[in-house]
């Protein structure tokens, strides 16, 4: 994969971060991405992202643990290994719904953990370039892709660096 | 505007519903059998359901001082509101306890000294079941809470008066009662609700009962709760509460329909695992008589609320939370309705003499296996022919009731809300409120 050529521009405050994003937001600057300690309150409206669809995935992955549970134990109770348990019916379904609620449980979290590394092609051995450290301290960070960009579009995201008072201004390849 | 006032078409509709309430009741009481078992369940049912959503306003009022809560702090006058009918909680409850002392009702079957001399186990329960005890829980106890939510009142009115972020009163004194009301309020409602509940079904206990009963009237309050804000919203109050609090409330009653069913569940699972008669004739009376009410309790207070509730975007629309709460509220009514009623029947049976629907029971297990369809068609026989009108389903006497009691605690509420500016501008939190997001 080609190397990004990244130019990032660090903020001291919150409060100016979500100035300087609302002010991109509205001069048309593609933000690549945006970068803090923390989450920063009210940031996903204004940098106008839709809201995630890991609890859609969530609810699919319990579904199939409810079934999985609840079918597995019917087949096991019924067809496969049929035992009376305190004289009891062999389909007693009032024993089953605790491991079904725990199968739920389990599938939607795994599910949604699995789903959350593979959408952002994150997991073991993947390398995960930080633009600056002080990014998981104290300074929160806006990132524009500058990979082939002309010299006069540059200037215009240093320009918005200036305005909007970002601390630091930088460039990094990743 | 920040004061409100009941006008007169609020006071009309209001009334009428009470009149409605009162005409219910006593056209209950005419049609009733010789113990006029109807009429007194009926009391009962509205009398502990609405007073126990009082003391449930009271409970997570203090909760929420002593957690440093702040976005309910806009709507809190609502809950202190709600609390205040515990005093109506305490007259209507000393109706039922003036009717065990003169035998006006036959509600508890411990309250019969012929039963009770007769019976063991209602003899070894008689320490606490018994007339002195029940006047203690009901008139006295709830006195204590009433006492509790008149001072929370006054403390959250005084406050109205202190300079911006003066938390002198909220630190000192509102945090001392509320921490000492929660204990207290904690382990006094439980017996309160075996004295009032648990005690119908005299020879039958369960220990996960008051947490149950407290829950489903926990989620009865949010629900008024919601729907008071939404009806004071279309008034023209409460411009300051938007869908972000909803969302919080809606989060509660999602919540605690799911920790509802939770109990329900356990109570459930326990008494058929361990099969054991005196504690699965509970579940078997309600099974056999009252199926559609048993399955349907499920159905409107778990399956409804957790579906509709669980998207993110339907706790934040009005409209939605206004219908999901509507159900929600008369299901848990119903519920209590399910805890009541077939108690109170059974009862009544016993003391009548009629006896024969026990035998029949006993009866249909005394057959061997090999009859079962036997059994099955006795058992069917018996159930088409004790449908009691007014006890196997709330009928529209009940329903004319439910309005009538809902709209006495409206009304007095409304009352209250009148007394207090709705909004307490000088709470320290509420600006925490007042800035409330949740997404």
């Amino acid at each position: 994969m080609k190397n990004k050529e990244v130019l990032f521009g660090l903020y001291d405050d919150e409060e100016v971060l979500l100035t300087a994003v609302k002010n991109a937001r509205t001069a048309h600057l593609d933000i690549m991405d945006v970068y803090s300690p923390f989450p920063v309150h009210g940031l996903d409206p204004i940098l106008g992202l839709s809201e995630s669809r890991i609890h859609q995935a969530g609810f699919v992955f319990g579904l199939i643990g409810t079934l999985t549970a609840f079918l597995f134990m019917t087949w096991v109770f019924t067809r496969d290994w049929p035992i009376i348990f305190g004289g009891k019916p062999y389909w007693s379904v009032p024993a089953f719904i605790p491991i079904i609620f725990e199968l739920t449980v389990l599938f939607a979290s795994i599910g949604m953990v699995v789903t959350y590394y593979a959408v952002n092609g994150q997991g073991p051995g993947v390398s995960n370039p930080v633009l600056d450290d002080r990014i998981t301290d104290d300074k929160f960070c806006v990132a524009f892709d500058v990979t082939d960009t002309a010299v006069d579009r540059v200037d215009v995201y240093q320009q918005f660096f200036r305005e909007t008072g970002a601390s630091e201004v930088k460039t990094k390849t990743i | 505007m920040n004061q409100f006032t009941l006008v007169g078409r609020e006071r009309t509709i209001l009334f009428s519903f009470m009149i409605l309430g009162l005409v219910c009741m006593g056209i209950t009481f005419i049609v009733d059998d010789e113990f006029h078992s109807r009429f007194w369940s009926n009391f009962l049912h509205n009398s502990v359901f609405f007073t126990g959503i009082a003391f449930l306003a009271l409970m997570f009022l203090c909760a929420n001082v002593i957690a440093l809560s702040g976005w309910h702090v806009v709507f809190k006058r609502l809950w202190e509101a709600y609390a205040q009918f515990l005093l109506v909680g305490i007259i209507l409850m000393t109706v039922v306890v003036i009717g065990v002392w003169f035998h006006a009702h036959h509600l508890y079957h411990w309250a019969d000294a012929e039963s009770v001399a007769n019976d063991e186990i209602l003899e070894g329960k008689s320490g606490f079941l018994n007339p002195v005890m029940y006047t203690i829980f009901s008139i006295i106890v709830v006195g204590v809470w009433y006492f509790f939510a008149t001072k929370m009142r006054a403390l959250s009115i005084e406050e109205d008066g202190v300079a911006k972020y003066d938390f002198s009163i909220h630190k000192k004194k509102m945090k001392t009662w509320a921490s000492w009301f929660l204990p207290i309020g904690g382990f006094t409602s439980a017996a309160v609700i075996w004295q009032w509940i648990m005690s119908i079904d005299a020879h039958w206990y369960s220990t996960l009962f008051a947490w149950y009963c407290t829950i489903s009237w926990f989620v009865s309050m949010l629900c008024i709760t919601v729907l008071t804000l939404i009806y004071l919203k279309s008034r023209g109050f409460y411009e300051q509460v938007d869908a972000n609090h909803f969302h919080d409330l809606g989060k509660y009653v999602f919540g605690f329909s799911v920790f509802w069913t939770y109990l329900w569940f356990s109570q459930y699972m326990l008494i058929w695992y361990g099969n054991i008669g005196e504690e699965t004739i509970y579940f078997h009376q309600r099974l056999e008589q009252y199926p559609v009410l048993f399955y349907g309790n499920l159905i409107v207070n778990f399956v409804l609320p957790f579906f509709v509730l669980l998207r993110n975007d339907t706790k934040r629309k009005m409209g939605v939370m206004a219908v999901i709460c509507s159900i929600v509220l008369f299901g848990h009514w119903v519920d209590y309705f399910l805890m009541i009623k077939p108690g109170v029947l059974h009862t009544a049976h016993e003391l009548l003499g009629h006896g024969g629907h026990s035998a029949l029971m006993g009866a249909a297990e005394a057959i061997p296996v090999g009859h079962q369809v036997a059994a099955d068609a006795q058992a069917h026989a018996e159930h088409a022919s004790n449908f009691v009108s007014g006890f196997s389903l709330p009928g529209l006497l009940e329903v004319g009731t439910f309005l009538g009691f809902a709209a006495l605690f409206v009304f007095f509420f409304m009352r209250q809300l009148e007394q207090a500016p709705l909004v307490p501008e000088r709470d320290p939190y509420i600006d925490e409120s007042l800035h409330h997001h949740v997404v």
